[in-house]
């Protein structure tokens, strides 16, 4: 647990953050230069603030009152750089060692931590000769195997391109359930932090305006003006029920028959077991809504639910339906107009099985 | 000219008498012990030139620069007000622990430790400065302290340019000749080094013969020093393979 009081002094604006942060992922949100690097830098202590305190778990490791500053190499924090920042001159391996704690690691053993990463065939080989999802993975498996407290990930995304994101997504969602410590992670993408979790920190112009799960903030005018045109992306986690390998199409569910939710996926990305836990994605502009369950459509998913909020979004509305879990939907607000689409109302929620993203 | 007088001028230049081979052997050492003295220093230094704002940087900066552009022989006086057995600290040296510096090997090493000394940190320096500060900050945030982080990040990441910042030293160490016969004077066989032997050499009619050896001697490691410096950085530049 994390609990920061600051003000950081900048250029522009001062950065001044009163927040908690608690096991699990936090995603901190904002645009760029809005002041979310220097919450992670002031946690981390490679920026010290002017005034305020930061406490990880029991432990003051800044307080200005108290004149308390514990240098950055005894805070015990996991941090990964957006760049990656690996060693040029060393090998992956001797990176991944080198903040090893070989007694203190009460998380993850090296082996353990290579093969979660799947490193183990680039162990001899030099950063200059890697991806950017590999250099990032390297990156993440060398903070943990420093057996952090807390871990801090600046734009882990935003050097690697779109097609290798979903790469390290799965990995970080694996790390996320193996190892119980906040994480925070600092991205201007509301997509992939949706990916990750459902609680966010918004940061703007050095403040938070913002922290709770994303449906809530979703009622919030501040909240909704930062997400701006950004399409909301649904993330939901689901067992599996049934594998159909011949059409490459995987059922799941998560109780009882009804609203079981039908994924295409190929032949070989199916690693997962039936009644395996799963996460999967469908942004709030992929599904449409429909008063009747529709006959004879090329659509395999038909969920029943009831609205139970819809909120205003100018030329759009966000309908929340809950269809045994909460979805966001988004409609034009004509369309919503004329399906008398209100609160308390049955909807059929569709969307097209292609239209969902799966995360491992 | 004919072969067997060509044969003869070159038996001639490679017969060096213990004199001459005594000054090539004191150069090498001189330069030797400069080197060794010098490079850790020119580390520290380097490092807080190039990571560190403090005040009084500037000038500090401007007096280890300084003997890169004094006359030498200027530096070798400085050396003397500063170190002579009458000089600042050296009155008190010779007074409270015996110590003589000026004209002995040690004064050898001594001045041509300073004249080196700037051409090494400069090296140095700029190699440091090249380094992303970044991979400082991961390093000690993955539990490093100031000191794993700078032998093991800092140190081999500017190698190219200690490494051939040393090189230069050395080769500075044995051309020097102002600041070490003013300060460690001529003697021969205790601070009388390559160019200080040709020099005098030079002053003795009918020893051409042995000056041009010593020259040519000079030439050639100063020649294996420069080369030896380019192969390295060459080899640093090309990208590594697997």
């Amino acid at each position: 647990m994390i609990k920061v009081d600051f003000t950081l002094q900048r250029d522009i604006f001062d950065v001044r953050i009163k927040e908690n942060f608690h096991v699990g992922i936090t995603g901190i949100y904002g645009a760029s230069g809005s002041g979310k690097t220097s919450l992670l830098q002031s946690i981390a202590g490679l920026a010290t603030p002017e005034k305020g305190f930061v406490k990880i778990y029991d432990n003051i490791v800044f307080n200005s009152e108290l004149d308390i500053n514990i240098p950055v190499q005894k805070r015990n924090i996991g941090y990964v750089f957006q760049e990656g920042r690996l060693f040029p001159h060393m090998t992956i391996e001797k990176n991944l060692l080198y903040g090893i704690k070989r007694f203190g690691s009460k998380h993850l053993g090296f082996d353990q931590v290579v093969d979660l990463l799947n490193l183990r065939h680039l162990l001899q080989t030099k950063p200059a000769m890697v991806s950017g999802g590999e250099r990032q993975r390297t990156a993440l498996g060398r903070a943990l195997l420093s057996a952090p407290k807390i871990l801090l990930l600046d734009e882990p995304f935003s050097a690697v391109d779109v097609q290798l994101r979903s790469q390290i997504l799965p990995f970080l969602l694996k790390i996320h359930r193996k190892v119980k410590i906040p994480i925070l992670v600092v991205s201007h993408d509301l997509p992939d932090l949706l990916k990750l979790t459902d609680r966010l920190c918004l940061i703007q112009k050095g403040r938070c305006i913002g922290h709770a799960d994303y449906h809530d903030l979703l009622r919030s005018d501040a909240a909704l003006e930062m997400f701006g045109k950004n399409s909301i992306m649904n993330s939901i986690t689901m067992k599996v029920k049934e594998i159909d390998t011949d059409r490459g199409i995987t059922i799941l569910s998560n109780n009882g028959e009804a609203n079981s939710v039908r994924v295409k996926c190929e032949k070989s990305n199916q690693t997962y077991k039936v009644g395996e836990e799963m996460k999967i994605f469908i942004s709030s502009d992929d599904i449409a809504l429909s008063r009747e369950k529709l006959k004879e459509v090329t659509i395999q998913n038909q969920l029943k639910g009831v609205i139970v909020e819809t909120i205003d979004r100018g030329a759009t509305t966000l309908c929340i339906v809950d269809v045994g879990f909460q979805l966001v939907v988004e409609i034009t607000a004509e369309s919503g107009k004329k399906m008398f689409v209100e609160p308390g109302n049955t909807v059929w929620c569709l969307f097209k099985s292609v239209a969902i993203d799966v995360a491992g | 000219m004919s072969l067997p007088y060509i044969y003869s001028m070159f038996n001639q230049l490679i017969k060096f008498n213990s004199a001459e081979l005594h000054a090539l052997g004191l150069s090498l050492k001189v330069a030797f012990y400069c080197t060794l003295i010098a490079v850790p220093l020119a580390l520290l230094v380097g490092y807080l030139m190039a990571r560190k704002k403090f005040r009084g940087k500037a000038i500090i900066e401007s007096i280890i620069h300084l003997p890169l552009v004094m006359p030498p022989v200027t530096t070798g006086y400085l050396l003397l007000l500063l170190l002579g057995t009458k000089g600042l600290l050296g009155q008190w040296l010779f007074s409270a622990l015996g110590i003589k510096l000026a004209f002995t090997f040690q004064a050898a090493v001594i001045a041509s430790v300073v004249v080196a000394f700037p051409l090494i940190v400069r090296s140095v320096r700029t190699a440091m400065e090249m380094i992303d500060p970044g991979l400082e900050d991961a390093s000690r945030i993955l539990g490093a302290g100031k000191f794993k982080t700078f032998f093991r990040i800092t140190v081999p990441l500017a190698l190219p340019g200690i490494v051939s910042g040393s090189i230069l030293g050395f080769a500075r160490s044995l051309g020097e000749f102002g600041a070490t016969i003013t300060f460690a004077g001529n003697i021969a066989g205790e601070t009388q080094t390559l160019p200080l032997a040709i020099y005098a050499y030079m002053q003795v009619p009918g020893q051409e013969m042995a000056t041009l050896r010593l020259v040519l001697v000079s030439v050639l490691i100063s020649f294996i020093a420069m080369a030896g410096s380019e192969w390295y950085i060459k080899k640093q530049l090309k990208p590594k393979r697997r």
